[in-house]
């Protein structure tokens, strides 16, 4: 994958110390986000830990309690028509529309946008020119959410949001749709916020994650760095001249594979090298959310 | 830029309004509901035999004319409220808000459709009723020109409370139950189907405080011979109190409707979709998806 620089005047999505507190119970605790023009950024965490919360706030659905946020250069909770014309959508819990057919539902969507995209190409984009004339509750789980991205895109949005795009999808639907991101993201330089559990999806797509535990940010950056943050070590396996199997655990996989070679003098069975992933981190970090080792710190908070 | 960007939101509701009213002649079911109504009412009106009361006017008149109105109430308190609560439902509503312009679309579109249902059906019920059964026209300029506003007004006076209530409703399943319930007491109470004269006063009382009476009252005022006055409780037609009432119920709509909708608009999130979805494939109603 290739990364452009980003220059850092670009910013799309700005958030700053972003609250949300629901009576008693804090939602979020302090959210910074920088979210860059062309860039694919995934949000991770687990439920509840304030995923929806914060896109909604950023899609001008929801109010937050405290912080500042500019998205596309507005404040969400004041933007207007031409502002939301610049948005796109994809929600995972749309139904609508059900007695329409496709290529109406979608040639009716284009009218609202000032310079849409052609609905016919559009519909070849997402792989639906089959279905353009099928009424829209007779689409499959991945026709639809494919239709949905459709409609989402409709408007040449510079910002895209993508809920959990991929639930449901079988693997080569999943695959054409990470094409199509990509296509958009790279070659159209549209901006994608995508939230996910799938940490896979979001190795593959994302230029930068962020983790979001416990209504904040515990961790950022791109995938790479976000794996080897990870306190894991890289595991490394081979079978023994013996034909049991082994496993080591170092920092430096490479030095390891390097000395086994040496004293066998020659090939290693079974040799392999796991290197620290990105669900490493991850299970690591929602780990130490739920341990409490965070707990005394929020203690702390609501103290002071 | 402002005046184009009104014309394409104009353009895309009218849009809308068409492919919806398509949608729903090609669609058996709900069209079936529709010309049901209208099969009753000339059936009851052709088993009914005796005059209205005083006069040599067949009930089956006032019978008609009474299925009229009652067919454009329900179209604005009834349909109007399923239809809304329903598309909230599916995210309709969420996807026009976070469309530009999706909401002034949706209402249009939902006027054309209303306002098309309600006329469709009255002019089917009125020519099947003619044809049929003998049934009452307008009576002259005057009385074509009394059938107009008291439709116009009387939608007027019901749309935009069916619209309030379809902001307020909690989902498809309830909101049939809680609203059948008064509208068929209205139906009964409301003099529409026989004389009003015949109710307990107490009952003519409560029933002219809602727009159903009303509307009754001036459509037969259109449709039936001036005779048939004999049958109304002040003797006369009392267009102006029908026009004021109707007026009336308009503007409490209004009144009620455009907070209540553009609050119902502000609340719809991801969120509370998908949490409304839950909740309703646990009570069995829908299937669990995705």
């Amino acid at each position: 994958m290739t990364r452009r620089p980003v220059p850092a005047h670009d910013v799309v999505v700005e958030a700053r110390d972003v609250t949300m507190a629901y009576g008693d119970v804090d939602v979020l605790r302090g959210v910074d986000l920088d979210i860059h023009r062309g860039e694919v950024f995934a949000l991770l965490g687990p439920n509840g830990a304030g995923k929806t919360t914060t896109v909604e706030i950023l899609e001008g659905f929801r109010r937050r309690s405290t912080g500042d946020v500019r998205v596309l250069g507005a404040d969400p909770e004041r933007g207007d028509d031409a502002w939301r014309g610049r948005l796109g959508l994809v929600l995972q819990s749309w139904r609508d529309h059900p007695r329409w057919r496709v290529a109406e539902l979608l040639a009716h969507f284009a009218t609202y946008y000032p310079d849409p995209r052609d609905p016919a190409e559009l519909l070849a984009l997402v792989g639906l020119t089959d279905q353009a004339g099928r009424q829209v509750n007779r689409l499959s789980g991945g026709q639809r959410r494919r239709l949905d991205v459709a409609l989402g895109i409709v408007g040449r949005p510079e910002l895209l949001f993508l809920d959990e795009p991929t639930t449901g999808f079988d693997p080569e639907a999943r695959h054409e749709f990470h094409l199509l991101v990509e296509r958009l993201a790279r070659e159209e330089g549209v901006t994608v916020l995508l939230t996910t559990h799938d940490l896979v999806e979001a190795e593959r797509l994302a230029d930068r994650i962020a983790m979001l535990v416990g209504g904040r940010i515990r961790a950022l950056g791109t995938p790479a760095e976000l794996a080897r943050r990870a306190a894991a070590q890289a595991e490394v396996r081979w079978t023994a001249d013996d034909g049991t199997p082994r496993r080591e655990r170092t920092a430096d996989p490479s030095q390891l594979v390097w000395e086994l070679h040496r004293d066998a003098d020659g090939p290693i069975a079974g040799l392999e090298v796991r290197r620290p992933t990105l669900e490493d981190t991850y299970l690591h970090m929602v780990k130490r959310a739920a341990d409490g080792t965070d707990q005394a710190e929020d203690e702390e908070a609501r103290a002071a | 830029m402002k005046g184009t960007r009104v014309t394409r939101y104009r353009r895309a509701g009218l849009q809308r309004g068409r492919i919806e009213l398509r949608q729903l002649l090609r669609n058996p079911k709900e069209l079936s509901g529709h010309l049901t109504n209208v099969a009753v009412a000339v059936a009851v009106a052709a088993f009914i035999s005796e005059d209205v009361p005083g006069t040599g006017i067949p009930m089956a008149h006032l019978t008609l004319a009474g299925f009229a109105a009652y067919l454009l109430f329900q179209v604005g308190l009834v349909n109007l409220p399923q239809i809304l609560v329903t598309e909230r439902e599916e995210g309709a509503l969420l996807r026009l808000r976070a469309t530009p312009g999706g909401i002034p679309a949706y209402l249009i579109a939902k006027c054309v459709l209303v306002v098309a249902t309600a006329v469709g059906t009255l002019a089917l019920l009125l020519l099947a009723g003619a044809v049929l059964v003998d049934g009452p026209v307008p009576r002259g300029a005057a009385g074509w020109l009394t059938l107009l506003w008291v439709t116009a007004l009387g939608l007027l006076a019901v749309v935009p409370l069916g619209a309030a209530i379809g902001a307020v409703l909690p989902n498809p399943r309830e909101a049939l139950a809680l609203i059948m319930l008064p509208v068929m007491a209205l139906l009964i109470m409301s003099g529409t189907v026989f004389p009003i004269t015949t109710l307990p006063v107490p009952v003519q009382q409560v029933a002219s405080v809602f727009p159903l009476k009303w509307m009754a009252q001036g459509l037969r005022s259109a449709l039936l011979p001036d005779a048939a006055r004999a049958a109304e409780p002040a003797g006369s037609w009392e267009l102006p109190m029908v026009a004021l009432v109707l007026t009336a119920w308009a503007v409490l709509g209004f009144l009620l409707a455009v907070p209540l909708l553009r609050r119902a608009a502000r609340r719809e999130s991801g969120s509370r979709l998908s949490a409304r979805r839950r909740k309703a494939a646990r009570s069995g109603a829908v299937p669990a998806q995705g």
